[in-house]
């Protein structure tokens, strides 16, 4: 596996710049979290391999990331959402479990054939979330067609995945890769991988005949909206090579709260992308042979991807089609008279006169 | 080392600039189509460029967008290579720094308009930390409504974007504002695009209609550059928007960053026409200079009148009737706002009588209080054995005020209004008895009270001491005992010129002098900025200036302030009147 680690990986000056302002940042949040409740649960569609499955997803609280807590990624507010100081028990662990099923029960007619389970942290990683509970909890699922797991690519590992795999479930490993570009991941995200260690958790969860299911950013800090598109259709493609990784998860930034990026925004120097850019981008790289989706969390709000405020739910219906039936035809139904201003800014927009509109 | 771009001339902190570009450009000015950007080093390494002489290259960069926290800004602020042909170095007010480029682009710019406290620290730190003949870069934020601001506080280049996004989004932009096209009855401009009229007007002509107003407001403040009247203009223009108010009003917070970028005299009359003018660098300097450097050589009671609107006043009817009566037996001083209080022998000196005010009968309180400090402060350095206050009744709330807070009584000799004949015959009866001053002492004291307020206090001593002056009023020329000319007084300024003499005089003198240190070489003409080594701080536009170098010794008056000087390599620093080899 990979040399670098949450832990050992100091990159420089300008990871440790960044980390010092993310504690900082962080640190002003005083909001805790209980152990033995989900951060989140709900339940949604989603394009995978064996088609359109209803999923139950699940958010799990266990401690949060540890890169998080060194400093961590520019944009990420998810380590506001875990819990304070560490480690949760396994028991508070299946607790949780049992919470997000009951939640199922009571809103869903029937059980969902895929389960993601989400931590804000490596769901892999055993000091988070360790092999007893791993292992429960793929027991629980057992039932289920699929399962979708969050991690790191340095706790990617295929004794780990068997663990799902022995209980009959299709895996699919979900990674937060952001960009394929290491520059853009390391200097405007603060992520300390590299694309070779994308690749390398690709090959492990291949090996255990499982699938990766990559996560892009859309619009980390410090790129204009032109280089963010070229960032996006770029990785697609790179992931797209990358054998096992079946889809691709674009996902545009929003602001989060305790985040540079909420720094950057409240100063006036951070601008959502675009729905237009997210458009671009799935009709770019349509062709590809790999699934491309995206979920524009917060579309249509200032602190959400977003367009002129006519168009914004007009355009998230398309994409919301887009990701269900991978046609970019879907797009050609929305027009709007921002399309003309997002042209604008594409054309013109640099990283030292970022935003040029809002 | 600034060498494609130059400073050719300067009203406060605007400039007009020459972007030495194979083909030139006078700035302020757009620059959009001649900006080559050699890319962003946060989405991958970059080699510099060829380049060329056509283009100004913006080298690789990293934008810090409004809100970059200083430490990562130090982290990543990446390496400025030394370049040949004209480049831009991308900086913002925490990293700018002398890095050797033609011109700078300032980062962040989205977060500063709109914000006048952000922006003026912004600025003013930004023009303090880069080299004063470089241009300034403010990317992505111009517009008809605040280029002319945006100008005035130092910035140079300017670009379209913002003027074509606003276009697109359906916004109306003109000097007085922006509107929504489709809020807009009719179209309030003459421009080639808008002369079809408003019913097929859509949003690409907006867009078209936003740079051509955009550009005609360059070429209008370049205007105002020229004829050193761009604040004139701002004082109007810039109460279309309150953050550009706000932005000038904070500018005139930033005292010692104007201060030092005002000429001393301009040929440019000033419109005192709102109440921020009492805050131009110009009207404060006067008085403070007229309270602090000047000092009363006459021995005669004080008589204060009113201004007139001809300048200079004793050129008015009014003060000519004044002059009748007082026959040199009292020392005239104007009241006036915005100048605040002008003896008789400044009459002439820069802006003394070059203003012209909004005249009502009607003073606010600010322009009371004004005039009042200002009066006050000058009776305080200045000992007048009797005070006559011979002004209208507008005037009595000012000197009121101030025999209140000194403590002391005027004479008043009004009645109904100061050039009556009972007014008049008062006046001279208040003086009845007094003896008369001299031409001589006259044209003496005119010398030494301009030497003070040009040099510093005491120079009217220390540099004529030994005094005899030839020809007439107001074209004195100062001579010493032996017939050898120091100084000739300008009279459309009302300062003094020096001679080689006069130049000696002055910095052997105690007075604080305003010294150039040149290289070996004999100036004519002109002293370039690259042949000066150092130069006093306090030298502004316009100041008196003496060289001093191993091959030569001259005088001569400023193109630049001594900051400007010091740290320029491109420019004419100053004209150069007498010269002497060593």
């Amino acid at each position: 596996m990979s040399q670098p680690s949450p832990e050992v990986y100091e990159r420089g000056k300008g990871m440790d710049a960044h980390n010092q302002v993310m504690r900082e940042i962080r640190s002003r949040n005083d909001a805790s979290y209980e152990p033995d409740e989900p951060t989140r649960v709900w339940i949604d569609r989603d394009n995978t391999p064996d088609g359109v499955l209803d999923s139950l997803t699940i958010v799990l609280n266990t401690g949060g990331c540890r890169w998080a807590r060194a400093g961590g990624c520019t944009m990420c507010g998810y380590v506001a959402e875990s819990v304070d100081g560490g480690t949760v028990a396994h028991e508070d662990l299946l607790a949780q479990i049992d919470t997000a099923l009951d939640q199922e029960r009571e809103t869903h007619d029937g059980t969902c054939r895929q389960v993601k389970i989400y931590t804000s942290g490596s769901f892999l990683d055993e000091r988070e979330v360790p092999a007893e509970s791993r292992q429960a909890i793929a027991e629980r699922f057992g039932d289920r067609d699929r399962i979708v797991v969050e991690s790191l690519p340095d706790f990617v590992d295929r004794e780990k995945i068997a663990d799902f795999r022995e209980q009959g479930l299709e895996t699919d490993v979900a990674i937060g890769l952001e960009t394929a570009t290491d520059q853009v991941r390391h200097d405007c995200v603060n992520k300390y991988f590299d694309f070779a260690d994308f690749e390398d958790a690709c090959a492990e969860a291949v090996a255990a005949e499982a699938g990766v299911k990559a996560y892009l950013l859309m619009k980390p800090p410090f790129l204009s909206e032109s280089e963010t598109i070229e960032d996006m259709i770029s990785s697609v493609e790179r992931c797209g090579a990358v054998e096992g990784c079946h889809t691709v998860s674009m996902n545009p930034t929003n602001v989060q709260r305790y985040t540079m990026v909420e720094q950057l925004y409240f100063d006036g120097g951070y601008r959502p992308p675009w729905l237009w850019s997210v458009v671009e981008v799935l009709r770019e790289t349509a062709e590809e042979d790999v699934t491309v989706v995206s979920d524009p969390v917060g579309h249509g709000s200032d602190r959400g991807p977003h367009n002129c405020g006519e168009c914004d739910d007009r355009v998230q219906t398309a994409i919301k089609d887009f990701n269900l039936r991978q046609d970019s035809s879907v797009f050609t139904q929305v027009e709007c008279e921002c399309e003309r201003t997002w042209d604008t800014v594409c054309d013109r927009e640099k990283s030292y006169s970022l935003p040029l509109a809002q | 080392m600034t060498e494609y771009f130059e400073v050719i001339d300067r009203d406060g902190a605007a400039r007009i600039g020459d972007l030495r570009l194979a083909e030139s450009i006078t700035t302020p000015a757009l620059i959009d189509d001649v900006l080559t950007d050699a890319g962003s080093l946060w989405t991958a390494d970059r080699s510099v460029p060829d380049g060329d002489e056509e283009t100004l290259t913006v080298l690789p960069h990293r934008g810090f967008p409004a809100g970059t926290p200083d430490e990562v800004q130090t982290a990543f602020d990446p390496a400025v290579p030394d370049i040949e042909y004209p480049t831009a170095a991308v900086v913002t007010p925490e990293t700018a720094a002398d890095h050797g480029t033609d011109a700078y682009v300032l980062s962040g710019g989205s977060g500063l308009v709109g914000h006048s406290e952000a922006f003026v620290d912004a600025i003013v730190a930004t023009r303090e930390s880069i080299p004063p003949d470089a241009g300034l870069y403010l990317p992505g934020v111009a517009t008809p409504g605040n280029v002319a601001t945006l100008a005035y506080a130092g910035v140079d280049l300017f670009d379209t974007d913002r003027a074509v996004v606003r276009g697109t989004q359906g916004w109306y932009l003109t000097p007085d504002g922006e509107f929504r096209l489709d809020a807009l009855d009719e179209l309030p401009c003459a421009c080639e695009v808008c002369r079809q009229g408003i019913d097929e007007f859509d949003r690409e002509d907006c867009l078209e209609h936003n740079v051509a107003t955009l550009e005609a407001e360059l070429a209008a403040v370049r205007n105002r550059i020229r004829e050193g009247r761009l604040r004139d203009y701002l004082e109007g223009q810039a109460r279309h928007e309150q953050w550009l108010t706000a932005t000038f009003r904070r500018l005139d917070d930033q005292y010692a960053y104007l201060e030092q970028r005002t000429p001393l005299v301009r040929k440019a009359e000033i419109t005192a026409a709102s109440a921020e003018t009492l805050d131009r660098v110009e009207i404060q300097r006067f008085a403070e200079r007229v309270t602090e450097r000047y000092r009363c050589r006459f021995d005669a009671p004080l008589v204060l009148v009113p201004c007139s609107a001809t300048k200079p006043y004793s050129d008015s009817q009014s003060h000519g009737q004044f002059q009748d009566a007082i026959h040199f037996r009292g020392h005239v001083a104007s009241m006036t706002s915005p100048i605040g209080v002008v003896p008789q022998e400044l009459e002439l000196t820069y802006p003394a009588q070059h203003y012209d005010s909004v005249v009502t009968g009607r003073w606010s309180e600010t322009e009371i209080e004004f005039v009042v400090d200002v009066l006050e402060a000058y009776l305080e350095s200045n000992e007048y054995p009797r005070v006559i206050a011979h002004v209208p009744e507008d005037y009595r709330a000012i000197t009121e005020r101030v025999e209140e807070r000194l403590d002391r009584e005027f004479e008043y000799t009004v009645e109904a209004h100061p050039t009556t004949d009972e007014s008049l015959a008062n006046l001279s009866e208040a003086l009845a008895g007094k003896p008369k001053y001299r031409k001589r002492e006259r044209q003496h004291n005119v010398i030494r009270a301009i030497a003070d307020y040009q040099f510093g206090a005491g120079a009217g001593e220390a540099i004529f001491g030994d005094l005899q002056v030839e020809s007439h009023y107001p074209k004195l020329r100062a001579n010493d005992a032996d017939g050898e000319q120091l100084a000739a007084m300008v009279p459309e300024y009302g300062v003094l010129s020096l001679t080689l003499a006069g130049a000696r005089r002055w910095i052997e003198s105690d007075v604080p002098t305003k010294r150039v240190e040149i290289g070996g070489f004999v100036p004519h003409g002109s002293v370039l900025a690259p042949g000066i080594l150092d130069a006093d701080e306090s030298i502004r536009v316009g100041d008196e200036v003496v060289f001093e170098g191993p091959d030569a010794f001259a005088v001569g008056r400023a193109n630049m302030s001594g900051p400007e000087m010091a740290r320029s390599s491109r420019g004419i620093a100053s004209e150069v009147r007498h010269v002497t080899e060593k």
